[in-house]
């Protein structure tokens, strides 16, 4: 039989007919009390040894405790200062404190154990010592000393209502632990009479080891492999990015290009080219981010007459406009965007500098900016997913068909088109969707046909059909979150983004 | 989205299905876009509605749409109107930014306390609406037998109100829920109904005030007298409509008068006379005779239809459809003469005359004729099939190196975040002891983060007062809000961030910026500094780190970041000024640079 260094010396230092306990064996062997352990395990599962477990309680005298061995207990020193003051009579406290060496909170501690303990009688401020107490076999004093000295509380039987006493005192710490007995088997009778050689055993592979080749010879001790290991936090991509990337990897696949803008931009990238009347409600001042800066320079000027001229006029020969102003400075002034439409009508009049022969996808995933309340659902700025197919001759259906087959990625069936209403859209769909795990239904998106007023002015001929979706409200749909604040912006949880288990 | 209230009784007896049960009720509604929201304590239903159909804006209008939806009713109808016997005088002395009025007399109407209510909800809706808050139109409805008009004729015929502007203490009269007279003016400042609306006349010299023969009887856009009010018993109304644009209050007045029809009133026709038919009123003419229920025509191709819905009709479908959809079509062949709109034939290559009744305000092109027909035909008939179209899909430069180097990040152990590009001054450079536009050094380049404020006009919250001009005081709120979480805090950001820069033409510079902090209790310089060549590595350009000068880090221990020999961003320990300002206890090591920098 071959065993390791550390079990094969806690065999022959344990007995198969006293059980040794495991400190004992620590002292025996020169190991530590952990590896005699690990090893007696060891040996157990192997069947040489039997390990008797009982719980034994320790106490501990306190730092407090310490002083009071060395100096007497408070009461004690009250008394012996009284008895030398006048044995018979009582004696002012006053003149006693200095005498007995109290300090601070001693005197408070000596008045309250004195009379308790038979020492005599206070009153009124005069301490008379009744002359038959013995000082000197204090039994609290006495276990103190005992249990300083090593004495143990089971060994030398210090009375249970003692113990609580020093406790409710603050003289000692009790504590419970485990003490494991070690005994021989027969088997492991047998095998030290047989012999039993070691094997040497190593901690950590180390390069020389390797090198030298000693690793041939040598026996790695064993883990605790189930034990928790220290836990560390690993670099990870925010789960917003995660879903927005998501979002991007389906479009690409469905043939989508991606677009990039400016954020702050002019109303009439972001409104007028949508056929959003200048005082429709969505324009005023309390629902947009208007900019301190000057008004955007080199607006296409052709574009913008004839953007006016489907404002004021409509297009078509049957054509009519709205009965609202319209004025070009307030196309021109910059404001953050509201969506991302506006990267749609750079794109689709050619001005951000992409071919628009049909047919084509965009999309983009990024963000826009509302004033709204913040609260659990609703941020100032959050990431819209916009995408539009221009073709000839587009329908209805193939609107339909378009996002069933995108929202099918996200695991999000049976949508409904509820027809809707919106100034740059005919006709216009609000995206109904069950949740994939509440079944609840919920709005999932915007949808229609670009109206002709939006796309005549840029000049296309073909139909373009659009959409658009808060990046946010999927990313709830699929992570379940309840309040959108935990996770973007300044007020995130550092701990829901580290802990917020990762799809895919 | 407006909501209205309407009685399930009285729809039924508007339509004359008395049979329908509410959740039927509630089919019909949703497929005309009503969607049934909730009950109000008098067991009404709530319906949401997009804002396109305000003549669904009472349960009149709504009861209507559904009668066509039944097919119990078909074509455009137009109520009977007499002849004018009111005449609405226009002084020249009208305010400037309120010059139009409009409006009808409506008699015989069966007013009972619900009807009442159902007529001051579409005010209330029309004002919110199209109305525009009242800045555009603002509609008062009046008692007619509480008006004396004087007569205009020789003989004394007819009669006569006057809409002019007057002095704003020019006048009193006792206002809706008030019991003493006051001026316009007093009005504004002690009735509560002119603190809402009193904005709608700043400035203002005259204010608009309408005048029977027995004085001020109306205030628009604010508040009508006490003597006019309408009443449960009141059986004749006077309705007038003030505003900016004549075809805005021209609508709204045909929207309410259609109402009013359908409970019996008959309609009778006013005539307006402007003071000139020049200046605002050059398009309108000096002279109008009110309500206006011509009907327009518009066209609509039967190929188009198909290409739109994606679904092969016949001819006499699509005439169906339109019908229910409360048009009306028409077509005629090659001659010039009628044909049979409701034969049967594939109707290729048909146009289609579509009448459009005086109540609608939504149709502005044949495409909002062809929603009609598919709302009609019910959207969610359509089978939905995916386009066989082939395009090629991608991402755009700028985002792919972003993703690049967020991926180097993340693999360097830092923690991805997403933070908000708006900011406050505060938080942007005072509590990372900067200042706008301060200078390095040598002074003629701009501290990283220091650039020119774009901030917004009248923020709403003083948190949010600007684009921030780096990431990194993001960073640092973070680090702020989490300090009872475990460190190591390693957090990265790249995101946008902004500056005012009149070389652009929208005159704001933007760009994706890096940011990055180390937080943790033994983070020095030489950490950031690993960790930014390693991202400079991936990315494959030539880092430099000379030292600098910066507030938000300390001295001695910050560093340009000069990449392919360009100053692109700031590198260093963060100050404890800045630590403590932020509640952090340990030190934090940080770098900041452009996206840009690494392509």
């Amino acid at each position: 039989m071959r065993l390791p260094d550390s079990q094969l010396a806690v065999l022959e230092a344990a007995s198969a007919t006293e059980p040794t306990p495991v400190d004992r064996l620590a002292d025996e062997t020169e190991l530590k009390p952990e590896t005699v352990t690990r090893a007696a395990f060891d040996l157990r599962d192997d069947g040489l040894v039997t390990i008797a477990e009982r719980t034994e309680t320790t106490a501990d005298p306190t730092d407090e405790a310490h002083d009071y061995l060395e100096s007497g207990l408070p009461e004690v020193r009250l008394y012996r200062a009284a008895i030398e003051a006048d044995a018979d009579d009582a004696v002012e406290l006053g003149q006693l404190i200095g005498a007995a060496g109290l300090e601070g909170p001693e005197v408070d501690i000596a008045l309250a154990n004195f009379a308790r303990k038979g020492y005599g009688t206070i009153d009124s401020g005069s301490v008379t010592a009744d002359p038959d107490a013995d000082p000197d076999s204090d039994p609290e004093a006495d276990a103190l000393a005992t249990l300083a000295d090593g004495g143990s509380v089971d060994n030398d039987a210090i009375d249970a209502d003692l113990l609580d006493q020093l406790e409710r005192r603050d003289l000692i710490v009790r504590r419970e632990h485990t003490v494991r007995e070690i005994t021989l088997t027969d088997d492991a009778v047998t095998a030290l009479m047989e012999g039993i050689e070691t094997a040497e055993t190593v901690d950590r592979l180390t390069p020389e080891m390797l090198t030298s080749g000693e690793w041939v010879d040598v026996e790695f001790s064993e883990y605790n492999v189930e034990a928790d290991a220290p836990s560390i936090e690993g670099g990870r991509k925010h789960i917003l990015r995660q879903t927005a990337d998501r979002a991007k990897d389906v479009l690409v696949g469905m043939g989508f290009q991606e677009m990039d803008g400016p954020h702050a931009d002019a109303d009439f990238w972001i409104n007028d080219c949508l056929f959003m009347p200048q005082d429709h409600p969505a324009r005023t001042h309390w629902d947009r981010f208007a900019l301190d800066v000057p008004p955007i320079q080199g607006l296409p000027d052709q574009l913008v007459d004839r953007v006016e001229s489907a404002h004021r006029d409509g297009v078509g020969e049957d054509g009519d406009g709205y009965h609202s102003p319209w004025d070009r400075d307030f196309a021109e002034a910059v404001a953050l965007r509201g969506h991302t439409t506006s990267l749609s009508m750079r794109y689709l009049s050619g001005f951000a500098g992409a071919d628009i022969e049909p047919p084509k996808r965009y999309f983009s995933v990024e963000k826009v900016y509302r004033n709204d309340t913040l609260d659990p659902t609703h941020l100032l700025e959050f990431f819209q997913i916009e995408g539009w197919v221009l073709a000839e001759d587009l329908s209805v259906r193939d609107l339909m068909g378009t996002f069933e087959e995108f929202y099918a990625q996200f695991g999000i069936t049976d949508i409904k088109f509820k027809p809707h209403y919106n100034p740059y859209t005919e006709p216009s769909f609000e995206l109904f969707g069950e949740h994939p795990t509440t079944g609840e239904i919920v709005e999932i998106g915007n949808s229609g046909l670009f109206r002709p007023e939006v796309l005549e002015p840029l000049g296309i001929e073909a139909d373009v059909m659009a959409w658009g979706l808060a990046l946010e409200r999927l990313l709830m749909l699929m992570y379940g979150f309840e309040d959108i604040r935990d996770v973007h912006g300044t007020l995130c949880d550092l701990e829901l983004l580290r802990e917020t288990e990762v799809l895919h | 989205m407006p909501v209205v209230d309407v009685d399930p009784d009285e729809l039924r007896e508007l339509t004359g299905h008395e049979e329908k049960s509410d959740d039927e009720l509630k089919d019909d509604l949703f497929n005309l876009g009503l969607e049934f929201e909730g009950e109000t304590d008098d067991g009404e239903l709530q319906l949401e509605f997009a804002p396109d159909r305000l003549d669904r804006l009472s349960v009149e209008g709504v009861a209507r749409s559904l009668r066509y939806q039944y097919g119990d009713e078909t074509g455009v109808y137009v109520p009977n109107t007499n002849d004018p016997d009111w005449t609405y005088e226009v002084a020249e002395s009208v305010p400037e930014g309120r010059p139009y009025v409009t409006g009808a007399i409506v008699r015989d109407v069966n007013m009972t306390e619900d009807v009442l209510e159902s007529l001051i909800q579409l005010q209330e809706k029309l004002h919110a609406t199209m109305g525009r808050k009242r800045a555009k139109a603002a509609i008062g409805i009046h008692d007619l037998t509480m008006l004396k008009g004087a007569g205009l004729g020789d003989d004394g015929s007819g009669h006569s109100i006057t809409y002019r502007g007057i002095d704003p203490d020019g006048d009193r009269f006792v206002p809706l829920d008030a019991d003493s007279e006051m001026t316009p003016a007093e009005v504004l400042t002690d009735h509560p109904i002119g603190d809402k609306f009193g904005d709608l006349l700043d400035g203002f010299d005259r204010y608009p005030a309408i005048y029977d023969d027995l004085g001020l009887f109306s205030f628009p856009p604010v508040i009508n007298g006490r003597r006019t009010e309408v009443e449960a018993a009141s059986r004749d109304l006077l309705i007038e409509l003030t505003g900016t644009d004549q075809w805005t209050i021209d609508h709204i007045c045909n929207i309410i008068c259609y109402a009013l029809s359908a409970r019996g009133g008959t309609i009778e026709e006013v005539e307006i006379n402007y003071p000139a038919a020049t200046g605002p009123y050059k398009t309108v003419g000096g002279g109008l005779v009110r309500p206006d229920f011509g009907i327009d025509t518009k066209h609509v191709a039967h190929d188009r239809i198909e290409t739109i819905l994606g679904v092969d009709f016949e001819q006499r479908e699509v005439a169906d459809l339109f019908a229910r959809a409360g048009l009306s079509a028409s077509i005629v062949d090659d001659a010039g003469n009628a044909a049979d709109v409701n034969a049967v034939t594939d109707g290729d290559g048909v146009v289609y005359a579509v009448e459009i009744p005086p109540y609608r305000v939504d149709v502005l092109h044949p495409m909002d004729l062809i929603d009609d027909l598919g709302r009609a035909y019910g959207f969610n008939e359509l089978e939905p099939r995916y386009p066989d179209i082939g395009t090629v899909g991608g991402r755009h430069d700028r985002t792919q190196l972003e993703d690049a180097a967020r991926a180097s990040l993340v693999g360097l152990g830092f923690e991805d975040l997403l933070n908000f590009h708006m900011i406050s001054a505060e938080a942007n450079y005072d509590r990372l002891n900067i200042e706008p536009s301060a200078t390095a050094g040598d002074g003629d380049r701009r501290l990283v983060g220091a650039g020119e404020p774009v901030e917004i006009t009248g923020p709403y919250s003083e948190d949010y007062t600007q684009l921030r001009t780096w990431v990194l005081p993001s960073l640092l709120m973070v680090l702020e809000n989490n300090t009872h979480r475990a460190y190591p805090q390693d957090l990265a950001e790249i995101g946008l961030a902004a500056e005012v820069d009149e070389s652009e033409n929208t005159n704001v510079a933007e760009w994706r910026s890096i940011g990055a902090v180390l937080a943790r209790n033994d983070a020095t310089y030489e950490d950031a500094k690993a960790r930014l060549a390693a991202l400079c590595d991936d990315l494959d350009v030539d880092l430099e780190t000379p030292p600098t000068e910066h507030p938000t880090f300390i001295d001695g221990r910050v560093a340009d970041v000069v990449i392919d020999g360009d100053v692109v961003g700031v590198i260093g320990e963060i100050h404890p000024k800045v630590l403590v300002e932020h509640d952090l206890e340990l030190p934090v090591a940080a770098f900041e640079l452009r996206l840009e920098a690494l392509q």
